[in-house]
């Protein structure tokens, strides 16, 4: 098994002339990863019908072009219009955004490209190496963990507004108010409804990423008036690609950093790529020596997210062939596929569908090069999106985007909370509250919640002897504390020096 | 004169019309086949094996459109107030449905008044335990000292609402750990160790039992199917066997009654057809079909014994 199986898989793809099926899905990987709204969620729900009547490999290999595309897809919109592609490319724009501003676009979507495609391949190479102790490895994450897991999430929001430490927690706790609107998961009663069954499922995702970043984004174009880059002098220089492509190795602590962290935050089921990059983000820039430089065009802020949400695939296929439990929102919509094609995921998924398993794994490591490869080759005329102006740009993004969030679930409502989300957004920007930490509180707080619960009912309430009986929920809570504290012994440190 | 007469004439051949194509056109364009949940799931699966078949019989298109939302509540509202022309069926999961009204919950569908056109499967549950677990029978299991740990994915799930029912039939003090997320969810809290058991049903279980991660201590029904597994009649629990998951298939109330019975014979020959046996047993998806007229008694029993356990549920 293993290397072997995986070199045998890889022959089948090139000898069968399945490998049109990964480039299709890269290319619609990238096309959904691109357009803000839309992403690899969408792209696998609406392939799925269509994959019914295809041969179960072939539905994996367009399925994996598809998810390993997306990601990087969604960073070039993050680095070119400040609107991430995609919920998890949110942090790229932090430092993307500002090497736009400054004509250095090429630099930033150079390393996004190379970040992304290493990234994915370390993410993948990892979870080859830990097939055999997947199993293990789900086991040891159980509510607690979760629970501690979000909290060191929560925590590292904190952390990460420097000097907004205020209005970043203000932020977070709208964004866990939002979270728990909707069906409480333990008692079945449903809280903040306002009495629509529309909020039952409580607030969704892809609608409020879309307002909070696409809408807003464009809100806030559309008055400041003419395009994204203004110096017009840099059009000629749009090159500077492989030095982009040049930084990822130059800084390739944190491209491992960032893949390291992708992994393991893919495998835990809940958790996803949006939180993912941003950890990988605010690791880097806590790690780094010049804090102030990031959120001004540091290509490490870009290299750090994206190494970490094409790492996530890989990790969030961990769950998915121990027990066959989805990692990511990609994953979950990967296992309808392998159930509409009569195969029942579950912990013997990877014996007896070892072929799809391995075919994903497959499409994932062509994707992710793929994709990069055809980033860079198009990126020259990408960019030129920058210069449109925004009269242009406006209409066309605020459409496609609320199509796409219409698409997903047919829902007028979820246009409607887009547009709120939007123009809520822009009052973020304007008066100066981070919009990303609103969003990873709202992912974080349905999962601290239930696994909260969870906890007190499995340890009959005694929360403290649980924790103590496990050592890596300790493990967990001294990361927390250490990442609460490190900002204050730096600066203790700085000043003692 | 002529005008009006005329204008009569085509009054009264519009109603025959009307009327004619209620029935005997019928089906002239795509059934639109609803499936309140998302694509891929078992609902969905079961969906898209029968409907080519549909296609085949009815001589139209039959398209599954995905509803999901509020727990199959909002997809099974959607066919409830569709016109009852015979071109929205939908999928329904029974007891899922039948209990939030007994809760007092506002819900925009009424099963008593909603056409039943047949069922495709039923699911029998089981317990299981961590394969390495000292409980080995449901007896061991509700004398632990202490009220037994379930998982379970939601408080009025189908499983949450059957191991209540059940268990408190039996004097069986339990906790009902909620929350996790889909059966693998549940069952690898199982495996964890953080919960004694979970209920589910067999076809679920089953490969976790065969991966040797767990075993069953009991299935809800007459005569075992598993070996070495007692039913929970062989325990002398006969209510139990009432407490399985159905995939009924509906329509809006008023259906025509020929429209009915052309549905429901659709549906029945393909859910026997060939290919779809085929699919059941290759994927071992169990097969259950019954027409229009059995599916209406039982879901008339259904709202009944349901309605017994109100209290229980209330809890």
């Amino acid at each position: 098994m293993g290397v072997e199986t995986f070199l045998q898989a890889a022959v089948e793809v090139f000898s069968s002339g399945s490998v049109v099926f990964v480039f299709l899905g890269v290319l619609l990987g990238l096309c959904f990863g691109i357009i803000p709204g839309l992403g690899g969620t969408t792209a696998l729900a609406l392939l799925i019908p269509i994959t019914f009547t295809m041969d179960s490999l072939d539905a994996m290999y367009l399925a994996g072009g598809v998810m390993g595309a997306t990601s990087f897809g969604g960073s070039i919109t993050a680095i070119l219009l400040n609107t991430p592609g995609t919920a998890p490319n949110a942090a790229t724009s932090f430092d993307g955004y500002p090497l736009a501003q400054q004509g250095k676009a090429g630099l930033a979507i150079g390393a996004s490209a190379s970040a992304s495609a290493l990234g994915g391949l370390l993410g993948l190479i990892t979870l080859m190496m830990f097939i055999p102790l997947a199993k293990e490895i789900v086991l040891l994450f159980g509510p607690v963990e979760f629970l501690l897991l979000t909290l060191l999430g929560l925590v590292a929001i904190a952390v990460s507004a420097r000097g907004k430490l205020l209005r970043g927690l203000i932020a977070g706790g709208f964004g866990l108010m939002l979270a728990f609107v909707g069906v409480d998961t333990m008692s079945g009663e449903t809280r903040f409804t306002l009495d629509t069954d529309y909020l039952w499922d409580g607030i969704p995702l892809v609608p409020t990423l879309t307002g909070l970043f696409a809408i807003s984004q464009m809100i806030e174009l559309s008055l400041k008036g003419g395009a994204v880059a203004s110096k017009i002098e840099n059009i000629g220089r749009i090159s500077g690609m492989w030095d982009g492509v040049k930084a990822v190795f130059v800084n390739w602590t944190v491209l491992i950093r960032g893949s390291i962290i992708g992994t393991i935050i893919g495998a835990i089921p809940g958790l996803g790529g949006t939180v993912a990059s941003f950890i990988a983000y605010t690791s880097t820039v806590q790690a780094s020596r010049d804090p102030s430089s990031f959120g001004r065009g540091n290509i490490i802020g870009v290299i750090a997210p994206e190494s970490a949400n094409n790492a996530k695939d890989g990790g969030s296929l961990v769950p998915t062939v121990a027990f066959g439990i989805p990692g990511s929102a990609e994953t979950a919509v990967f296992l309808g596929i392998l159930v509409l094609h009569g195969i029942d995921p579950g912990p013997t998924l990877l014996l007896e569908n070892e072929r799809e398993i391995y075919g994903l794994i497959i499409a994932l490591t062509l994707s992710a090069v793929g994709a990069s490869v055809i980033g860079l080759l198009t990126a020259r005329w990408l960019v030129r999106i920058t210069f449109v102006n925004v009269n242009i740009l406006v209409p066309l993004v605020v459409t496609i985007s609320l199509t796409g969030v219409y698409v997903l679930q047919g829902k007028p409502g979820d246009v409607l909370l887009a547009l709120i989300m939007g123009i809520f957004g822009y009052l973020m920007i304007r008066f100066d509250y981070p919009r990303l930490t609103l969003v990873i509180a709202l992912v974080l707080g349905e999962t601290a919640e239930r696994s909260f619960h969870q906890s007190l009912l499995i340890s009959d309430y005694n929360l403290v002897g649980l924790i103590m009986d496990r050592p890596q929920a300790i493990i967990l809570v001294l990361a927390t504390v250490l990442t609460l504290l490190l900002p204050a012994l730096r600066k203790r440190a700085k000043k003692t020096a | 004169m002529f005008n009006r007469t005329l204008a009569s004439f085509s009054l009264v051949a519009a109603m025959f019309l009307g009327v004619g194509s209620a029935a005997a056109g019928w089906p002239e364009k795509p059934i639109k086949f609803v499936v309140p949940y998302s694509t891929g799931g078992g609902f969905d699966t079961y969906v898209r094996a029968i409907a080519p078949e549909m296609e085949k019989i009815l001589g139209v298109q039959v398209i599954p459109e995905n509803i999901p939302g509020a727990g199959g509540q909002k997809g099974s509202a959607t066919v409830y107030r569709s016109k009852p022309d015979g071109y929205t069926i939908g999928i329904m999961n029974i007891p899922g449905l039948t209990v939030p009204p007994l809760l007092g919950k506002k819900v925009s569908y009424n099963l008593d008044d909603m056409t039943w056109i047949g069922n495709l499967a039923k699911s029998t549950y089981a317990i299981a335990v961590k394969a390495d677990s000292p409980i080995n029978s449901l007896k061991e299991l509700c004398s632990l000292g202490r009220p037994a740990k379930f998982s379970d994915t939601g408080p009025t799930s189908t499983s949450s609402v059957t191991s209540q029912i059940s268990m408190a039939l039996i004097d069986c003090p339990i906790t009902n750990v909620t929350g996790y997320k889909g059966s693998s969810g549940a069952t690898v809290a199982v495996m964890r160790g953080e919960v004694d058991a979970t209920l589910k049903p067999i076809s679920s279980l089953r490969k976790y039992v065969k991966s040797g991660d767990m075993k069953f201590i009991v299935t809800f029904e007459s005569t075992p199917s598993l070996e070495g597994v007692p039913s929970s009649r062989d325990l002398g629990y006969e209510e139990f066997e009432k407490l399985t998951l159905y995939r009924i298939v509906g329509a809006p109330p008023g259906l025509p009654s020929d429209i009915r019975k052309k549905l429901s014979d659709a549906l029945y020959q393909a859910a026997t057809s060939a290919a779809v046996k085929e699919w059941s047993k290759k994927s071992k998806k169990p097969l259950e079909p019954m027409d229009s007229a059995e599916a209406t008694k039982v879901m008339g029993e259904l709202s009944g014994f349901y309605a017994k356990y109100k209290s229980i549920l209330a809890n």
